[in-house]
Parts: structure tokens; C-alpha cells; sequence
């Protein structure tokens, strides 16, 4: 146990976001804190607030009411400072095939935010990105340009422009949507990894076989609501969001 | 600057203009593009004209009254093409026609109180008649911009592959959009007595249109952007002096005529025909 590990990086407070021009909230009174070490999966049907939880918690989104503190920092008021240490993989990517990026520049990009204005990559940020590049097995892509991939391809690309940041938490939304079965459990096993680092993960996912195996926390959505907080083993996790009754 | 090189005084001020004010252009041009900001670009340069018809109109130096216009129209736009791109094409849309009616309405007024020669200028723009200054302001932009491209280029090579995902990286997206927005805006305003308010829009999206037939990477078009634009536009300035011929319009055929050879040879239209 590290000191790290007893404290919450992030904290919410009856949370209530809506989106410019939306009619009612999207994220109506939700609470939780997450510590280090975490492995968090939030489940839920579409529409739910999964992908609206997210960009709350990294201050992309207002909020109509509540406080959410991540790493110690408010947000969406320090939403800069926090995004430079927070990894978050979106779920809707599309990039035109001549999109004019290699792999090689999209991963290093990871690293741009922490660098900060007016300095130059170092030795240290290129190397972060080639080791990031290693993990996922993407080495041999890096002169390729990111639109020319499969989108398996590229979901791998931004979980390694996210992993080069080096966070101190990662959020990915549905991050195997695009994957095949056995990359499926390659990223599961790397996630696990990086969770036993002591950063805590937080995934929007479906793909509840390709959980790694360990204890896992599992937090649905529905309609806005947070509606079940709850701790599993990766194999049960399909029943206990079967098992919550669809509310409406 | 090169009357050593060019001893033609008219000539060497036309192929000075166009030098500087195609480089700049075209550095824009590929942000204005990879960012699909086309549409903001199209009303920003329309602004100038309005702001340069109506300085013309009331004896204000025309690139004043269109800086300020179009610095204004950045202003305005800036906030609000930023978060959402909801209605942002139809709000464009009305800004766009506004302008359009206003530099309409004072060349208009111009022509029917006999200041026709006035109105011709700012239409297709006068790379002849312009002052020292003009073409230094120009070259000084010109510099700027590249000074800032260089100096945020990290800032900018993410927010131009992905705005969002720039944005979570931790990079401050806002205040390098509107810096961008405000480059936009002075170089239109720049560059319209030289190639009027009806051409400008070429200057802002073909350099990069052809860049992006035969590169790539950014950076590749960051580079061939502006080595094609000003080859362009040195060329038609030669041409058309030489010839005398109407400087804007015939550069801006020439680069429409360039833009076609690079689509029909461009790599990234064929298909490999290989055998196996
Ligand atoms: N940009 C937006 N503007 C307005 N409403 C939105 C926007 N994005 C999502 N919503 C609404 O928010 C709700 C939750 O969306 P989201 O968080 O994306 O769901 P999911 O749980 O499937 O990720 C949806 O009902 C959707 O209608
Ligand atoms: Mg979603």
C-alpha cells in the first residue's frame, strides 16, 4: 500500500451536466470517488451518460451543479492542468484516410500538453512515445498514416497517444469496440498492467469477456442516474448489469 | 526590396506583393483546411472587402477600414464556431451574405457616383498602385506568421489533427484558435488591395489544396504550400505585367490551372495495378 493508494483522484459531488442547447440535464446527481489502483468498468445502456461522464470528468463538459475533483484539482475550472495528467481514449474517431499524421506523430502529440508552451520535445518525450508505440505493438505502423488503418488499428493508436502521456488516470470509452478478440485480451492484460501501476482505470465497455481477471468495480448508468455501485470478479460482471432492472 | 534583381520598379513592387502575401496565404491555407475551416476563412475574406469598399467609399485607406472589419468579423466568429459546430455553416452563412450586401452596396454607390476606378480596384485588386508601406506590412505578416507557426507548432500540429483530442491532451485549443482566427483576418485584410475582394478566397484555400494532392504529412504541406503559391503568383505577376494583363485574375486561373494538374498527378488517386 502506497500513500497514493488511500486517496481519491477522482471525486464527485452530485454531479449534474447537460450539453449547450440540450432540454434537460444529461448527468443528474451522481456521486463516487475512485482511488488508485481501481479497475472500473461503467456500464449502461446507450444514451445512459456513459461517454457525458467522461468529458465531465475531464472538465470538457459545465457543471449546472456539484463539484468534481480530479487529482486534487477542480474541474472543468483547472480542466488544462488535469487533462495534461489524465488519459482519456474517446469513443467516436473518425479520421479521413489521407488524414496527412503517421502514427509516429499522433502518439508523440500525446505528450504535447505536459511539455507546455514554447518547448520542443526532449529526448525523454520522444522515448516515452516509442515505448507507448512498443506496448501496443504498433511499432511497425509508425510511418504509416493513421488513416490508412483499420480502425482496430487506430483505436491501438490513440490508447498509445493516451499511454504516452504518462497519466495518473485513464478513461477510455469502449475501447474494444474496434478490437478482435485476441487484441481484445493483448489491451486487457496492458490495462491491467497499467491499473497495477497504481492508475486507476475507467472504461465504458460491453465487451465484458474481455475483462482482465481480477476484482473489478462496476458502475452502471441509466438515464442519467448512477444506479448500481458495486464491486465483481471480471467473470460475473455480465450478470450484475442484467441483473439491474431497466427503470421507465 | 529586389529592385537589384528586378530593375522594372512597377514589376519588382507586383512580384514583392505577391511573394510575401502568397507565402502567407498559404501557410493559412493549409490550417484553414486541415482545421475545416473553409467557411470561416470564405467570411472573413468577404469582411475585408466589405471593410475595404466602405474605407474606399469614405476616403479611409482601405487597409485599415478592411483590417478592422475583418478583425471584428474574427471577433465575432471566434466565440462562436468555437464549441459546437451546430448552425455554426448557417450563421456563417448569414454573416457571409451580410458582408457580400455591404461591399455590394458601396461599390454600387461608387460606380453610380462615377468613382468606377475605385471599385475596379477593390474587386479585382490593383498590385500596381501599391504604397511602399502596403508591401512592407505584407512582408512583416508574412514573417509573423511563420515566427508563430514555428514557435506553437506542436499546438498547432495537434489542434489541426484533432481539435478534441488536442484539447484532452492538456493543449490550450482556445486562445491558438483565435490567435489563428486574428492571423486570418489581418492577411485578408492584407492582401485585398492587391488581388481584390473576390479572388482572396483562392489565395486562402488552393496553395494547400494542391499541397495536399502530392503530400503526406503537415509538415510536408507547411513546405509545399507556400513554394507553390509563391512560384504562382511570382509568375502571374511577371505574366501579367509583361503582358499587361489584370494580375489577380490571372494568377488565380493559373493556380486553378495548377490545382487540375496536381489532382491528374496525383499518387493519391491511383490505384496500383500489380500482378500476383
Ligand atoms: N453534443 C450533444 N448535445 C446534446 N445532447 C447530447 C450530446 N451528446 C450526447 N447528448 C445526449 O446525452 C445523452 C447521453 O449521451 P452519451 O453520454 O453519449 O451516452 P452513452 O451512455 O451512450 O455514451 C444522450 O441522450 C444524448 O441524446
Ligand atoms: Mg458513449
Amino acid at each position: 500500500m502506497t500513500v497514493q493508494e488511500s486517496c481519491s483522484l477522482i471525486d464527485l459531488k452530485d454531479v449534474w451536466t447537460t450539453y449547450e442547447g440540450a432540454s434537460c440535464p444529461v448527468i443528474k446527481g451522481v456521486s463516487f470517488t475512485i482511488k488508485a489502483g481501481e479497475f472500473v468498468v461503467i456500464g449502461g445502456p446507450n444514451g445512459a451518460g456513459k461517454t457525458t461522464l467522461l468529458e465531465a470528468i475531464t472538465g470538457l463538459l459545465p457543471l449546472v451543479r456539484g463539484t468534481v475533483t480530479v487529482c486534487g484539482k477542480g474541474v472543468p475550472h483547472e480542466g488544462t492542468t488535469v487533462r495534461c495528467n489524465v488519459g482519456y481514449v474517446i469513443q467516436n474517431f473518425d479520421f479521413h484516410p489521407f488524414t496527412p499524421y503517421t502514427v509516429e506523430e499522433v502518439v508523440r502529440m500525446g505528450r504535447y500538453g505536459r511539455i507546455g508552451w514554447f518547448k520542443r520535445e526532449s529526448k525523454e518525450d520522444f522515448e516515452v512515445a516509442q515505448d507507448a508505440m512498443r506496448k501496443l505493438g504498433i511499432e511497425h505502423l509508425k510511418d504509416e498514416l493513421i488513416g490508412k488503418l483499420s480502425g482496430g488499428q487506430q483505436q491501438k493508436v490513440l490508447i498509445a497517444h493516451n499511454l504516452a502521456k504518462k497519466p495518473s488516470i485513464l478513461l477510455l470509452d469502449e475501447p474494444f469496440s474496434n478490437l478482435d478478440l485476441i487484441t481484445r485480451d493483448e489491451v486487457s492484460s496492458l490495462l491491467c498492467q497499467v491499473c497495477d501501476s497504481g492508475v486507476p482505470v475507467l472504461m465504458v465497455s460491453h465487451a465484458f469477456d474481455s475483462l482482465p481477471d481480477r476484482d473489478i468495480r462496476v458502475l452502471v448508468m441509466q438515464g442519467g442516474h448512477m444506479v448500481l455501485d458495486s464491486h465483481s470478479a471480471a467473470g460475473n460482471v455480465a450478470d450484475l448489469i442484467r441483473s439491474v432492472p431497466v427503470a421507465g | 526590396m529586389l529592385e537589384f534583381l528586378i530593375p522594372n520598379n512597377v514589376l519588382c513592387h507586383a512580384v514583392e506583393a505577391m511573394f510575401f502575401a502568397s507565402i502567407g496565404c498559404a501557410i493559412l491555407s493549409v490550417l484553414i483546411t486541415q482545421m475545416n475551416i473553409a467557411s470561416i476563412g470564405f467570411t472573413m475574406s468577404h469582411a475585408a472587402f466589405a471593410g475595404g469598399a466602405a474605407g474606399v467609399f469614405f476616403g479611409l485607406p482601405m487597409m485599415i477600414s478592411a483590417t478592422a472589419l475583418s478583425v471584428l468579423t474574427a471577433l465575432v466568429m471566434g466565440p462562436l464556431s468555437y464549441r459546437t459546430r451546430m448552425h455554426t455553416d448557417t450563421t456563417l452563412g448569414v454573416l457571409f451574405g451580410t458582408m457580400m450586401a455591404l461591399a455590394i452596396f458601396f461599390i454600387a454607390l461608387m460606380q453610380s457616383t462615377g468613382r468606377g476606378f475605385d471599385a475596379s480596384a477593390l474587386l479585382y485588386g490593383n498590385v500596381v498602385s501599391l504604397y511602399r508601406e502596403e508591401i512592407y506590412a505584407l512582408a512583416l505578416i508574412m514573417l509573423v506568421i511563420i515566427l508563430l507557426i514555428t514557435l506553437f507548432s506542436k499546438e498547432i500540429t495537434a489542434i489541426t489533427f484533432h481539435r478534441k483530442m488536442a484539447e484532452i491532451s492538456g493543449i490550450r485549443v482556445q486562445p491558438v484558435y483565435y490567435l489563428l482566427l486574428l492571423l486570418i483576418a489581418i492577411m485578408v485584410a492584407l492582401c485585398l488591395p492587391i488581388v481584390g475582394g473576390l479572388l482572396l478566397y483562392v489565395w486562402l484555400v488552393t496553395p494547400a489544396a494542391i499541397a495536399y494532392q502530392f503530400c503526406a504529412t503537415i509538415r510536408q504541406m507547411f513546405i509545399a504550400a507556400p513554394i507553390v503559391a509563391a512560384c504562382t503568383s511570382v509568375i502571374g505577376a511577371f505574366v501579367g505585367i509583361t503582358y499587361s494583363l489584370p494580375v489577380g485574375p490571372l494568377t488565380a486561373v493559373l493556380f486553378s490551372g495548377v490545382f487540375v494538374s496536381a489532382v491528374a498527378l496525383s499518387p493519391k488517386r491511383r490505384v496500383k495495378n500489380q500482378t500476383y
